[in-house]
């Protein structure tokens, strides 16, 4: 009773408490990001408040502060995202009432609660952020949590640093081959389990089904990937610039262009199936909570649960909020050759507001020549001579500032190039729609894949040519020269370098960020990233069962795999104690093993022996009981003893002990 | 060697008769130059055997009652003003001596138990800043009524791990007391006893304990049991236990001619040594050491 009192009233000892805040403090990388700023902010405080207390002797104490603290906090949490329902508010709720139970906790039993509400906030984060350095950051306060539980179990004697880290990383490595079976083996959850991870950003910031000025270049300091892209069969890699094809965009306001609302699907005829070269691209798609799918310019064949729409891009049937890997296969030869009175007028509606001026731009052009190429070329002439300039922040532009542009300011980015170029056409006679998507991608020879960020995103123009069908025309590579060949950021570092831009970040930053250390450890990492995204989340229900096929186990179901990880972890315990057992074994000596044996054998014959009877003992006890006997036994015990007591044993006498006993009984 | 030992102690067994195993590991503890400590009522003949043991070792031989009263100096020797020398000449007590018995040990103050703890131990006595070897062998039998006698000091614990054995002599059998009362005056008997074993050759016999061969099989065992005893207990055996078991079993297997130990050896003088050094367990208050180690020995398996 005494030892249980003063066991509740210690104080936590402080080392435990250290390893259980760094392991906390790893989990924060995941909150920061996602959750409201002032989430973080407490649980940081409330720890940092914790460390001042605890010495004090300080805690919350009384019931009802607590519930009051509890209920301000649940009023905070409602307030910031306006519900409590959906992932965030509820990690925030949580957090709160953990920092709440940091500051109150103080008995061993409550350390423990600790902890395994730390284990809770490590599977929280992967609601928040499931990216490789989130996933490092839990695993590394995982581990840390277990450290921490180690030290407090040996909080008597606080001791060196690594012995707790070296039991913790025995543990996980123990632990490691079960991981690695759970992971192959359990059951995916399928798509019937309506589950929403998280709220997705990348509708705000990415690519939208609206091409308005300044929409893209806002993206250009987005460093967010939007997609990988392998080429498997490394023969295949295209040989001009990489136009990823995203949407068409059909609707034209001036300035402004918009994806048609319900695209209708299209089939292709096995007629047009290519000649020429097919590209077959391998893409990880970050998820954006969207239907967009990506793929060279211009896909054929869709992934599954994808289709064709007209303007020939492909479209997912389902919005993408979870990291989608898909096969695809482009042609740069693919063409439709019919163009549909309906799809002709839809490609040379204009609106009203269009000004005189530019319509007389227009005209000027049609005048001047006969045939649609020349027309282009009249386009791209004026691009290329009315003092055009490449900017990424060239100004506010409204949707109806088209002569604006093109007669005054003549500064803008690729979207503005697209959008107008688009327009005139129109205007000109020439069906036209603008093509968005994204250009380039960085090239990591480390992992052999292309990386393709927001930043790259693109967009440029159409034009319907009686002879050749639609046809790309790029204006913006007009006015940038370059650009197509390269993705943003590599163009706009040798822009600055040449110095026709105003450099975006300090000198010594731009330098570092071009060392050749840096951008290795950068390719190696985004490597490692890839990885992850590809070989573990993207191990998903359809690839494990591909998986399991391919090994050999044919997929029955949930239940049947249930059982087959059952029974695959009752057959390694099995070898792993038949090994122990084996490893134990080996260890002792020979004699021992024979005189078991003999015991054995003896003990059939009616003369047990006890554990803890001495050989001298059972020899004269068993002699007794078993006279007929008593004298082999007596000269088997007598081996036994100076073989296993006497000074220096004679090796020639385990033989003739080992003959004794397998004669013994006979 | 043996055989030397087997007359010594086959003379002492004349003595004492009916109480073979006790003299058997009375002469044990002497061998494995250990302390012996007799715990029982009185006239069962704790004094006769330590003064049979004296005297057929020819060796020198003292006795002291413990009283409440004694003092440390009592026994030690005390440093008395010579007029003539004019100085101080130290007296030398009665420890000063080969075979010491003390009687009633439990008797006397603590004060003066732990007077005998650096002689027990060291075998030498430091007085008024000077060191006296005591001569060898020394060996000190120290006897007590049981502990529940009115007036008495139970020794402290540091003192009853120094002895290395605790055995009680118990009321012989039927048949042994006739022999007795029949028999020849005991003290007759003490006074017609011959030296067996020079003193020069009992220290030989003693070194050779140490020689007794415990094999690596023996040592597991051993300290099996030393884990055991401290799994179960909150004081289990402490080293020196382990080291004076050994000793203890040495000088038993030397004592049946083997040149080296057997699980049996051990466990034949396990209970005399390890039951009063487990008798102070404080969780189990009802249970006598003896209890502890009978249950020690009965349940460590011999590997």
């Amino acid at each position: 009773m005494s030892m249980s009192r003063s066991k509740r009233d210690r104080s936590i000892p402080r080392r435990p408490l250290l390893w259980l805040a760094a392991a906390l403090l790893f989990t924060l990388p995941p909150m920061f990001r996602s959750l409201a700023i002032w989430v973080p902010c407490l649980f940081l405080l409330a720890l940092a408040m914790k460390f001042w207390m605890e010495p004090r002797g300080y805690r919350l104490r009384f019931a009802i502060f607590k519930l009051m603290l509890a209920a301000v906090a649940v009023l905070i949490i409602f307030a910031s995202y306006n519900s409590l329902k959906g992932i965030e508010p509820a990690v925030s709720l949580l957090v709160v009432l953990i920092s709440l139970k940091v500051l109150e906790a103080h008995t061993a039993r409550e350390f423990q609660v600790m902890v395994l509400m730390g284990w809770v906030i490590c599977l929280c984060g992967f609601f928040l952020s499931q990216d490789f350095a989130a996933a490092l950051c839990l695993l590394s306060a995982f581990a840390l949590l277990l450290v921490a539980l180690i030290q407090f179990h040996r909080a008597a004697s606080p001791g060196a640093l690594w012995p707790p880290l070296r039991t913790a990383c025995k543990l996980l490595a123990q632990a490691a081959p079960l991981i690695v079976l759970l992971f192959v083996l359990f059951p995916r959850i399928g798509t019937g389990f309506r589950f929403e991870f998280r709220d997705l950003r990348a509708a705000g910031t990415g690519f939208s089904d609206r091409l308005s000025p300044g929409s893209i270049a806002s993206l250009a300091n987005s460093s967010d990937i939007a997609f990988r892209a392998e080429f498997p069969g490394s023969n295949t890699r295209p040989i001009g610039p990489m136009y990823w094809r995203g949407a068409v965009m059909w609707h034209c306001d001036g300035m402004e262009w918009r994806v048609p609302y319900a695209p209708a699907s299209i089939s292709r005829a096995p007629n047009q199936s290519p000649s020429g070269i097919t590209i077959q691209q391998r893409i990880t798609l970050a998820p954006h909570g969207a239907r967009w799918m990506f793929a060279l310019d211009r896909p054929f064949e869709t992934p599954q649960g994808a289709m064709l729409v007209r303007g020939d891009y492909i479209r997912s049937v389902q919005p993408i909020r979870k990291t989608r890997r898909y096969e695809v296969v482009s042609s740069p030869e693919v063409t439709r050759n019919d163009l549909t009175p309906y799809e002709r007028k839809e490609a040379l509606e204009l609106p009203a507001s269009i000004s005189p001026a530019v319509r007389e731009l227009a005209q000027s052009w049609v005048a001047q020549n006969s045939n649609s190429r020349a027309i282009i070329n009249s386009a791209l002439q004026f691009f290329r001579t009315q003092g055009f300039r490449y900017s990424l922040s060239p100004g506010e532009y409204k949707k109806d500032d088209l002569e604006q542009f093109l007669f005054h300011r003549r500064v803008g980015f690729c979207e503005h190039y697209a959008a107008s170029f688009g327009t005139l056409m129109r205007l000109a006679g020439i069906p036209a729609r603008v093509v968005v998507g994204y250009l380039g991608g960085e090239y990591n020879d480390l992992g052999d894949f292309f990386l393709v960020r927001q930043a790259d995103t693109h967009a440029w123009c159409e034009v319907w040519l009686p002879e050749s069908g639609w046809t790309r025309v790029d204006p913006t590579n007009i006015v940038a020269p370059g650009r197509a060949s390269l993705d943003l950021n590599s163009f706009l570092e040798g822009r600055i370098a040449s110095g026709q831009m105003e450099p975006r970040r300090s000198a010594f930053l731009a330098r570092l960020a071009r060392s050749a250390i840096f951008t290795n450890i950068r390719l190696a990492w985004e490597t490692l990233n890839y990885q992850w995204d590809t070989r573990l989340l993207g191990f998903d229900a359809d690839v494990q069962d591909v998986f399991l096929s391919s090994i050999g186990i044919a997929n029955h179901g949930p239940y049947f795999l249930i059982v087959e990880v059952l029974a695959i972890a009752v057959v390694m315990l099995v070898i792993y104690f038949g090994w122990m057992q084996l490893r134990t074994r080996s260890r002792v000596n020979p004699v021992k093993v024979l005189y078991e044996r003999f015991c054995r054998k003896i003990a059939r014959l009616g003369a047990q022996r006890h554990p803890w009877e001495g050989p001298s003992d059972f020899s004269m006890r068993a002699a007794q009981l078993l006279p007929h006997e008593s004298e082999r036994i007596q000269q088997i015990s007598n081996t036994y003893i100076s073989l296993r007591y006497a000074p220096e044993p004679d090796a020639i006498m385990l033989d003739t002990f080992a003959k004794e006993v397998s004669a013994f009984g006979r | 060697m043996t055989n030397q030992v087997d007359a010594f102690t086959k003379q002492i067994c004349e003595v004492i008769v009916g109480k073979n195993q006790a003299v058997k590991l009375a002469v044990a503890c002497l061998l494995a130059r250990g302390h012996l400590l007799i715990e029982d009522i009185p006239g069962v003949g704790k004094t006769t055997l330590s003064q049979a043991l004296a005297r057929s070792l020819a060796l020198a031989f003292q006795r002291i009652q413990f009283t409440s009263d004694l003092l440390p100096a009592d026994i030690l020797g005390n440093s008395i003003f010579d007029r003539s020398k004019q100085r101080f000449v130290f007296h030398r007590g009665p420890l000063f001596s080969q075979v010491v018995l003390i009687d009633e040990v439990n008797r006397a103050t603590a004060k003066t138990q732990s007077a005998l703890l650096e002689a027990m131990e060291e075998y030498r006595i430091s007085i008024d800043g000077v060191t006296y070897e005591l001569p060898e062998p020394f060996f000190v039998i120290a006897t007590q009524n049981p502990q529940h006698a009115v007036g008495t000091f139970p020794l402290p614990e540091s003192q009853l791990d120094r002895f290395l054995m605790r055995i009680e002599l118990g009321v012989p059998d039927r048949a042994s007391e006739r022999a007795m009362l029949l028999g020849m005056d005991r003290r007759e008997m003490l006074k017609e006893l011959k030296p067996v074993i020079s003193p020069r050759t009992l220290v030989e016999i003693q070194d050779s304990v140490r020689k007794v061969h415990a094999s690596p099989a023996l040592l597991d065992y051993l300290q099996d049991l030393l884990d055991a005893s401290r799994q179960r207990h909150s004081t289990g055996l402490s080293p020196r236990a382990g080291l004076v078991l050994l000793h203890a079993s040495q000088a038993w297997a030397l004592m049946h001619g083997r040149d080296m130990v057997l699980p049996e050896d051990i466990q034949a003088v396990g209970i005399a040594v390890m039951a009063h050094r487990l008798g102070h367990d404080i969780e189990q208050p009802g249970r006598s050491g003896r209890t502890l180690a009978d249950n020690l020995l009965h349940s460590v398996p011999v590997p």
